[in-house]
């Protein structure tokens, strides 16, 4: 998982700057010359789903969801952990599982046409877009996984 | 058991959410572990749950939303290059030796950039990215800071153009045009986006010039929790050392900050499309500056990266939320509520929307809250009488001030997730509750004096 | 034994069904979000209530632009759109419901009904699991609304523009970017500048969205939609589920429906349009004829393009050739000379 998250950090996080780089591009031809793709606004628009899905799970990594942490932060760290493992196991896996389950049909269904674009002269590969959907839930999945052996060794050990 | 389930699966997740699991991880699992129990119990259809890799396509091909890390973006590099930062000091500096000039800054420079964007993870973000450092440097009270950043964050609700108003605009016309259908006009007054923005200029501008006087008046009173500018540091205020400086921090991000507000505003460009020449135009600054180099670009796209994540993560736990909520007929519920067992006339009835909206801007998101309620109670009330205008600010103001709330109000999660760990969460409720206060003594006014809304629509379109 | 299989049909007619029916318009929007209601009101009513359907605006519980994967999947048993908005499904989608410069409604009705259309799009739709029911028609609608005039095609070059199906495609070919946004959204997307122009329906409901209020100059004829079908599908299990009483109320429901949202445009289009040049000083302008026939040519171009990509999506193009080219020859004298003949009198 740790060398999966590492290969995310330096991959995904360049979307970013391809998504403001695509946009303003968009921006220039649209307004200096007149001229637009909807292909060139859809890539910026997968970039940015890409983005948000893949990292995810490499974001519950690093802590960066967001917590009411009234309760959580004057925690130790034996009860932290316990707070972890058992949201890891109880709401978090659940969601993967539900989630990743009811994706399948529809991301399958997609595939079997090869779905392209609503709009005319858009990306064809809509199909793609929408697989992004269940490995978002098995990359946080697994993350879940860590975070639930993590938590189990502090326990243990603390 | 499946007409309690609604209140029951809201109350639950109150106490999830206390436990301090990640949000978004905490809406959609309580809500799916309702969603499974009334399968088993056979009062929940399992079919919903099938609508959700939709739902969350639909987020993911929102073009709207698209603006978020864009703006994100934008704001991280002016904080990375210090740009931000310089602004700021350089306009407190300005403000002399008043206490909480740069309080006011914050609060000037956060009217702005809401204007701008209008969503509030966008700017509660932003905001505390640039100005909680600075202002933390300078001895500010840890909870005047945070709540100056929440406040203002939130302003960009209100102040117009504006997300929300932009989707509410849309929702209360369709439902004011079905009121008026029920009523049997069938060739409607519509009212717009256009009308909104109108409305809610006069309140969006009351409530910054309220924040301001809040922080005059702590400036006099508490000068320790906003300290102003050091006399050494105003002694040159008048050289020419000065004059440059002010030049160098002052006018490039005022002139990238206000060409991305003006091209909004003047519907020149999208929230979209502004964002990326913003984003664009702070890495060419910050170039200039000589303060960008690959290790900078590397920790802006990161940090970009992890608050996307965030902030879209949320929005699929709500959207998991809301859909559960919707397939127990807790929308049907609501509205039975408020059709018979609600009493007290249509101020009655509305005052008991303002309430719920209240409660639920804890868990949802506002898109959420506008297209699960609005379309529910607003023909309903706009058949017994309310003016659309007035209504929709009043939604907004309200809104905006649920998300201030703690401890469940979304832009103390948002500034929560990019504070420094020093801050404490109880320092940012406490730092928020005087803006609260003011919050809820202008939806007073309103309330009282709907002409605050409804007067400049009239003035301008000749509404009403 | 023999007492339950007597007792069998009695109980099965008495079954209830609980139908969810997502829609791609705003909820309660007027005709077509309230066609949708008044479909699932009238099959409660002929089915006594044995049938009850719940109707879902957009983003209810699908957004618009999920509707067809719901119902194909079985998240609801129906839905309430246009086929055209499922062009990423299968480019043959698009002539169920609208084909610039093609069918007019009376004309669309009688090629599903009796022209051999309906059959096509039963087997399109079968591959997806689906059944569908042409379910209201808007009549001819509005060219769109601008922001500037549009006197010659390079006029169009350069603007971004929403329009849905192939009279986006023929936009796309003018140099305009075009975009199929949900009707939800357009208001919102011309008020911010995303799009630069748009068509929606006409009088009647791009009053109810106040396009007038983002746009000066509207347009007519609505060249790329003479006639648009509504769709009403149906998820496949879900209906062969149904005794075959239920099944004929879905389908004669479809058919009143499918009359009834016409007979609702045809009264409210002209008072609409009214209010929007009376009350709205809205500014009414022609595309010019020599317009007209330059993006009748390109449209000819890309329809037959677009049917050309694969063998089902010809033969339903050359099916749909032949009607138009029948009630071409027809509809000269009869509707278009009588409405001629109308005009000499009557102005
Ligand atoms: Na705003
Ligand atoms: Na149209």
């Amino acid at each position: 998982m740790e060398r999966l998250n590492r290969f995310i950090v330096h991959t995904v996080p360049w979307l970013t700057l391809g998504m403001v780089l695509v946009t303003f591009t968009v921006v220039i031809l649209r307004y200096l010359f007149e001229r637009g793709w909807v292909w060139m606004q859809e890539i910026a628009l997968y970039m940015h789903a890409f983005t948000f899905l893949l990292a995810a799970s490499y974001t519950l990594s690093r802590d960066e969801h967001v917590r009411v942490d009234i309760l959580y932060r004057p925690m130790d760290v034996r009860r932290k952990a316990l707070v972890n493992l058992l949201g890891s196991a109880l709401l978090l896996i659940p969601c993967c599982a539900v989630l990743f389950y009811q994706s399948l049909p529809f991301v399958a269904n997609s595939w079997a046409v090869l779905e392209g674009s609503q709009d005319g002269g858009g990306l064809e590969a809509v199909y793609l877009l929408k697989t992004a959907i269940p490995l978002c839930f098995v990359l946080l999945f697994l993350q879940a996984l860590a975070i639930i052996h993590h938590s189990v060794q502090t326990l243990r050990t603390q | 058991m499946s007409e309690f389930a609604p209140l029951a699966m809201f109350l639950c997740t109150f106490a999830v959410l206390l436990s301090g699991f990640p949000v978004a991880f905490c809406l959609a699992g309580t809500a799916l572990g309702f969603a499974g129990l009334g399968v088993l119990t056979g009062d929940f259809d399992s079919a919903f749950l099938s609508a959700l890799p939709a739902r969350i396509y639909g987020i993911m091909s929102n073009e709207t939303l698209m603006a978020v890390p864009l703006f994100v973006f934008m704001g991280v590099v002016l904080e990375r290059s210090k740009i931000a930062e310089d602004l700021l000091e350089t306009m407190a500096q300005l403000c002399g030796s008043l206490g909480g000039g740069l309080g006011i800054s914050v609060c000037l420079v956060g009217g702005l950039l809401a204007a701008s964007t209008g969503i509030v993870g966008a700017t509660v973000v932003t905001m505390g990215l640039i100005s909680l450092p600075a202002m933390l440097k300078r001895a500010y009270s840890p909870a005047v800071s945070t709540g100056i950043i929440c406040a203002s964050g939130t302003l960009g609700q209100i102040i117009p153009p504006s997300i929300v108003l932009v989707i509410l605009g849309d929702v209360v016309s369709s439902a004011y045009q079905q009121a008026q259908l029920k009523m049997g006009n069938f060739a409607p007054v519509s009212v717009s986006v256009g009308d909104l923005f109108m409305g809610a200029l006069v309140p969006g501008v009351v409530l910054m010039g309220l924040y301001i006087l809040y922080i005059i008046g702590l400036g006099l009173l508490k000068p320790a929790t906003v300290p102003a500018v050091p006399d050494e540091e105003r002694a040159q205020i008048l050289s020419a050392a000065f004059l440059r400086r002010l030049g160098a921090a002052l006018v490039p991000p005022l002139v990238l900050i206000c060409g991305v507000l003006g091209s909004i505003l003047f519907g020149v460009a999208t929230p979209t499309e502004a964002a990326s020449v913003g984003a664009v135009g702070a890495m060419l600054l910050s170039l200039a500056k000589g303060h960008f180099n690959r290790t900078t670009l590397k920790e802006v796209m990161r940090t970009t990266t992890e608050i996307n994540a965030m902030v879209f993560i949320i929005l699929i736990g709500a959207s998991v939320f809301s859909l559960v909520f919707r397939g127990y007929g807790g929308d049907e519920a609501v509205e039975s509520f408020l059709t018979h067992e609600a009493t007290g006339g249509v101020l009655g009835s509305f005052a008991l929307v303002m309430a719920v909206m209240f409660l639920l801007g804890f868990f949802l998101d506002f898109f959420e809250i506008i297209f699960v309620v609005v379309p529910i109670v607003g023909p309903i009330l706009l058949t017994m009488g309310l003016d659309p205008v007035w209504l929709g600010v009043m939604i907004a103001l309200n809104l905006q001030t649920s998300f201030l709330t703690p401890p469940f109000g979304f832009s103390l999660f948002y500034l929560r997730g990019v504070a420094p760990p020093e801050i404490s969460t109880p320092q940012i409720y406490r730092g928020v509750v005087p803006f609260i206060a003011i919050q809820v003594l202008l939806l007073a006014g309103l309330w009282f004096v709907p002409e605050l809304a409804t007067y400049m629509p009239a003035k301008v379109f000749g509404r009403g | 034994g023999q007492a339950e299989q007597q007792a069998a049909p009695a109980v099965q007619s008495q079954q209830h069904f609980k139908w969810k029916m997502v829609t791609t318009w705003p909820k309660d929007f007027p005709a077509l979000g309230t066609g949708a209601n008044n479909l699932a009101r009238s099959i409660d009513a002929l089915s006594d209530g044995r049938l009850h359907v719940k109707v879902y605006g957009a983003g209810e519980l699908v957004p618009a632009s999920g509707v067809f994967d719901a119902v194909s999947g079985g998240t609801a048993e129906m839905g309430h759109g246009a086929a055209y908005y499922w062009k990423g499904k299968h480019e043959a989608t698009q002539f169920f419901s609208a084909v610039p410069f093609g069918l007019n409604a009376a004309e669309i009705n009688g090629w599903l009904r009796y022209g051999g259309g309906q059959s096509l799009w039963d087997e399109l739709y079968a591959d997806f699991n689906l059944r569908a029911f042409p379910v209201g028609n808007t009549g001819v609608q509005m060219g769109g609304w601008f922001n500037r005039e549009i006197n010659t095609l390079a006029d169009f070059s350069g603007l971004v523009m929403r329009m849905p199906g192939l009279g986006g495609e023929v936009l796309r070919r003018l140099e305009v970017t075009v975009k199929a946004l949900p009707g939800g959204e357009i208001f919102q997307a011309l008020k911010t500048g995303a799009i630069d122009a748009t068509e929606w329906v006409g009088p009647y409901n791009d009053l109810a969205f106040g396009l007038h209020q983002a746009a000066q100059y509207y347009y007519w004829p609505g060249w790329h939609e003479p006639g648009t079908a509504l769709e009403c599908m149906v998820n496949k299990q879900a209906l062969e589920a149904l005794p075959t009483d239920l099944q004929a109320v879905v389908e004669y429901a479809c058919q009143a429906a499918n009359d009834d949202m016409l007979s609702e445009f045809t009264a409210r289009n002209s008072q609409a349009l009214k209010t929007l040049v009376d009350e709205h000083g809205v500014q009414l302008r022609r595309f010019s004829n020599e317009l007209l026939a330059q993006i009748g040519k390109v449209s000819a171009e890309v329809v037959a393009e677009i049917a050309g990509q694969d063998p089902f999506s010809s033969r339903v193009y050359s099916s749909f050739d032949a009607f138009r080219k029948n009630s071409i020859a027809y509809t000269r004298i009869s509707e278009e000379a009588y409405t001629q003949a109308r005009a000499l009198t009557f102005g």
